[in-house]
């Protein structure tokens, strides 16, 4: 119990200010599909043949700037510092999820995490929780690899990988591995 | 006169066997005796068509098939879908363009949408019916909004069906309960059909002299005279010939099922039992998936017009069809209308109302049968594991698949369109395809094409061609020898130039490269984005075969791997299915993620029955795993996959890897950007060569698919213990960013060159690498 109880505390302060952060370093570039002639053509099944241009009226034009273009990028392979951070859509998944949680279902609260996962596949948070909800149900191997999975995209973030850290050492001491529990500590403590 | 001819007969003969006795007491007796006899007969066949009855009623009434769902499309700010791709999948789960204010519709005005939802039982609960407006702008939801119904910030439509797995019989039905049917349907079908369905005990002597009456005086059959019970009953157990005993039995069991059931159940079953319609080998019975088939919407939503063409359809269901007969659908839905008005079951205005309004048939089934051939493959051997082919043809489960269909159609496009494109003559003909989509970061299987001709229900390529996976290997052999940073780094020289390998029993192996020229020493990353077969082999024989071996294994690959050096150069044979899963590993930085195709089963009443849960396996260190992906990213950039290009936004960033087995017999390509993991493979099914490459065949194929879909770059998070370097790979040396040949490079911790060169060439500190003694 004394392990959960450590476990919640970690990530808790992992998530305060879950909104406030809303824009890490190196979010992923979202590229649009390219030209429409590389779209493919509507299947024959379909049936939706009043497919009207893309004209915009001035009421429903919407009211974002121009997305900044990313540069024509050099050709050299790409990486980056951290993961995504969280968009509210699965903010939202994540805050039922821990609802979930505090009644005790945990199955349900693994089925919301999947679901915000999908949406959010690159963010360091969404694996933590995951653990979280599988050290709930008692599934330590299961809860050590989510964390691994969230410590490889936590990158520079330091409240990140501290929390992963933590998190990893509470599960490693729950499953008797002490002295990897003690270097993830250390890990922590070092950042 | 056909009582006459025995009875002169018997009279010729009887005289001389008794010539006292009359034929009257003998006749009798036979009459009595046979009459006995008779109704012996008789009570032994009623009990017998009565067992019939019970046992068919009492146990399970229906076979119901299961239903195999796509993944719900999921709406919320920053989902990323385009306009028409948005619209495509509405009408793939059944809605409709209309004002977007009724359940199942949907209005669209450029990239604007307002879309009302049914609602649908999911296996973790009930999503709302809400009304919900977003634009989508540049491939992207923005806006979103929920106008009416329960606030979220993110909303699952109803998934599309898209595969069933049927009873042998290929009856398809939804079943409904009498609570649930809207109130005017039953009403409707007994004004219709039986007017005093509540009165009679299962036949109506009086309907069917009425009947006959009608008939004989129109010279045709107008009228059935048939009781819903008796309709029922010969739907249900008896065949469709028109005999007398037949005629017999119907009645006898139609009061055998009025003496045993409620009036209620039998209307039930009715109500779930009849015919309405045919979709290829697939018969559509029952009121609620008829309701589906032919408006695209569920009973409980049909308006009047709809109920009274339905209950007309009863009569006819092929001659009424909506679809091919429209005039005739509507003459006959006024008739039932006007019925309806008779009956008072609506008023004239509304009637009147009603009769004005089209057929509103959607013009095609919302669901088609076989849409995705080689996907239900998949689905239905992954359930195989789990659950028992009789279960899954009569239990009425809901299979809630991974399947995107928006996926799913730009991989059949990518490959009918690019096919058609490749090679010449006899050879394109030959061509045949195969490609898997994966979403990288959770295994979930998006896509599956089996060949060609994705609606071809036959061979599935992408399970069950294996085929040599040849250059595909590398990226393995490099990992495992990057995994030893202090022997190997990315710009470790390794040497490309021809070698013999002589085996014990006196085989000679000689491997070549595919341009048959040689290069001397060349960086590892180079080694890796150009392909070259030479130093491959060298470091994987360097490493081990038996590691690269535990390498395959570990990343997921179950199918026998051969210890035979030439398993370097990929003669392993794999299917598309198995390589995606040993390419997931390399796309999420050492992390085995089983590829899934099924998230939940739900029963008929959505109880979950199981759930498939996301897993992630740490296989490989995330530092070694990261400079592979190095590789590919340069792959791409500017080695064997430059051409995707061609095709693909220069901005979306990939990596991937090709692989070409002996003369083009098997043409591969599998990469991956920051969504989704996806391979191809192009090749003959007699394995016969071709003129192609991975970056001639298999590689348009990938690209075509990867151009046609929004998605997010490639951009790895640098794991622990890498930094970039600028580093002179020639020199083996550190250097300035805007020095000659500088490369900037991810390095582990540890493994950095310990001397640095200027731009003007010098080199700043003498020290012997500790890489050049290795390739001595």
């Amino acid at each position: 119990m004394n392990t959960r109880f450590l476990i919640y505390s970690a990530t808790a302060a992992a998530f305060l200010g879950l909104a406030g952060c809303a824009s890490a370093p190196g979010e992923s570039i979202y590229v649009p599909a390219g030209s429409s002639r590389a779209e493919a053509p509507e299947p024959p099944e379909a049936s939706s043949k009043d497919d009207k241009p893309r004209v915009w009226r001035k009421s429903e034009q919407p009211e974002v700037s121009e997305p900044a273009e990313p540069a024509p990028r050099s050709s050299s392979p790409s990486y980056r510092d951290a993961g995504d951070s969280l968009s509210p859509a699965a903010i939202s998944l994540i805050r039922e999820a821990d609802n979930l949680l505090a009644q005790g279902d945990a199955p349900a609260a693994i089925a919301r995490l999947e679901r915000a996962q999908r949406i959010a596949p690159r963010s360091a948070e969404v694996y933590f929780k995951l653990s979280e909800a599988y050290v709930a149900s008692d599934q330590l191997g299961t809860a050590e690899q989510f964390t691994l999975k969230g410590l490889s995209l936590a990158g520079s973030n330091a409240r990140l990988q501290r929390s992963g850290w933590l998190l990893l050492a509470d599960i490693r001491r729950a499953r008797g591995n002490v002295a990897g529990a003690d270097q993830a500590e250390a890990r922590a403590a070092n950042l | 006169m056909k009582k006459s001819t025995p009875s002169s007969k018997r009279n010729r003969k009887t005289p001389r066997k008794s010539p006292r006795n009359g034929r009257r007491p003998w006749f009798w007796r036979f009459v009595f005796r046979a009459s006995a006899i008779g109704l012996v007969l008789l009570a032994g066949w009623t009990v017998y068509l009565d067992a019939v009855i019970t046992s068919r009623f009492e146990g399970r009434r229906f076979e119901v098939p299961s239903r195999v769902y796509a993944r719900p499309l999921e709406l919320y700010d920053g989902a990323s879908i385009s306009a028409s791709a948005l619209e495509r999948e509405l009408e793939l789960s059944g809605f409709r363009k209309g004002d977007g204010s009724r359940a199942g519709t949907y209005q669209r005005s450029g990239g604007r949408f307002v879309i009302s939802t049914r609602g649908f039982l999911f296996p973790d609960g009930q999503e709302p019916r809400r009304r919900l407006a977003l634009t989508v702008y540049r491939d992207r939801v923005e806006n979103f909004s929920v106008l009416s119904g329960e606030a979220s910030p993110i909303v699952r439509l109803e998934p599309a069906q898209i595969g069933g797995i049927y009873p042998s019989h290929k009856e398809d039905r939804i079943l409904v309960q009498l609570e649930e049917v809207p109130a005017l349907l039953p009403t409707t079908l007994m004004a219709v059909e039986d007017r005093n369905f509540f009165d009679h005990a299962g036949i109506a002597p009086l309907s069917i002299a009425r009947a006959m009456l009608a008939n004989i005086r129109a010279g045709e059959i107008v009228q059935g005279g048939s009781t819903l019970t008796q309709q029922l009953v010969k739907n249900f157990f008896l065949t469709r010939d028109q005999t007398l005993v037949r005629k017999g039995n119907e009645a006898l069991m139609s009061l055998l099922l009025e003496l045993h059931y409620e009036k209620g159940d039998i209307l039930e079953t009715y109500l779930n039992e009849v015919y309405l319609g045919q979709a290829g080998t697939r018969s559509i019975n029952g009121f609620g998936l008829a309701s589906q088939f032919y408006f695209g919407e569920s009973l409980r939503d049909l308006q009047e017009h709809q109920i009274a063409l339905l209950v007309g359809m009863v009569k006819g269901p092929s001659y009424y069809n909506p679809r091919r007969h429209p005039e005739r659908a509507t003459k006959r839905r006024n008739l039932v209308l006007s019925e309806m008005e008779e009956a008072g079951l609506i008023d004239s205005v509304r009637a009147a109302k009603a009769r004005g309004k089209p057929l509103g048939v959607s013009a095609r089934p919302s669901y088609s049968e076989n849409r995705y051939p080689a996907y239900i493959d998949l689905v239905r051997r992954h359930l195989a594991r789990d659950y028992r082919e009789e279960d899954l043809r009569s239990e009425g489960l809901r299979i809630f698949t991974t399947l995107n269909p928006a996926i799913q159609n730009a991989a059949e496009y990518a490959v009918t369109d690019t096919l058609g494109r490749l090679a010449s003559g006899e050879t394109r003909k030959a061509l045949e395809a195969a490609m898997v989509v994966t979403a990288k970061d959770s295994g979930e299987v998006l896509a599956l094409v089996g060949g060609r001709d994705p609606q071809y229900a036959g061979f599935n390529r992408a399970l069950d061609a294996n085929r040599p996976i040849g250059s595909l290997i590398k990226p393995f052999i490099y990992l495992a020898a990057l995994e030893q940073p202090e022997r190997y780094t990315l710009i470790t020289p390794v040497l490309d130039k021809s070698f013999t390998l002589e085996f014990d029993d006196g085989r000679r192996w000689q491997p070549k490269n595919y341009d048959k020229t040689e290069r001397g020493e060349v960086p590892l990353h180079e080694a890796l984005s150009q392909s070259y077969n030479l130093p491959a082999v060298r470091v994987g024989l360097d490493i081990g075969v038996d590691v690269v071996k535990d390498t395959l294994q570990a990343f997921g690959v179950t199918s026998s791997i051969s210890e035979y050096p030439s398993m370097l150069l990929g003669s392993v044979t794999m299917n598309p299915v198995t390589v995606a899963q040993m390419y997931q590993g390399l796309a999420t930085s050492g992390f085995n993620t089983p590829l899934r195709t099924i998230r939940e089963v739900t029963d008929a009443g959505g109880e979950a029955l199981s759930r498939y849960s996301l897993e992630v396996d740490q296989v490989a260190d995330p530092a070694a795993v990261h400079l592979v992906q190095y590789a590919m990213q340069e792959t791409m950039q500017e080695g064997t996959g430059k051409s995707a290009y061609y095709t693909v936004p220069r901005e979306l960033t990939l990596a991937g890897k090709t692989g070409t087995t002996d003369d083009g017999r098997d043409s591969w390509f599998a990469g991956f950007s920051g969504d989704l993991l996806a391979v191809s493979w192009v090749g003959r099914d007699d394995n016969g060569p071709t003129s192609l490459t991975g970056a001639s065949g298999a590689l348009p194929v990938w690209s075509r698919f990867m151009a046609q879909v929004p998605q997010h770059s490639f951009s790895p998070v640098v794991p622990d213990g890498v930094q970039y370097q600028w580093v002179n790979a020639e020199r083996q040396a550190l250097t300035k960013e805007h020095c000659n040949g500088a490369r900037l490079v991810p390095l582990i911790s540890g493994s950095e060159p310990t001397q640095t060169v200027s731009c003007s060439g010098n080199l700043q500190r003498q020290i012997e690498g500790w890489f050049e003694g290795l390739f001595r």
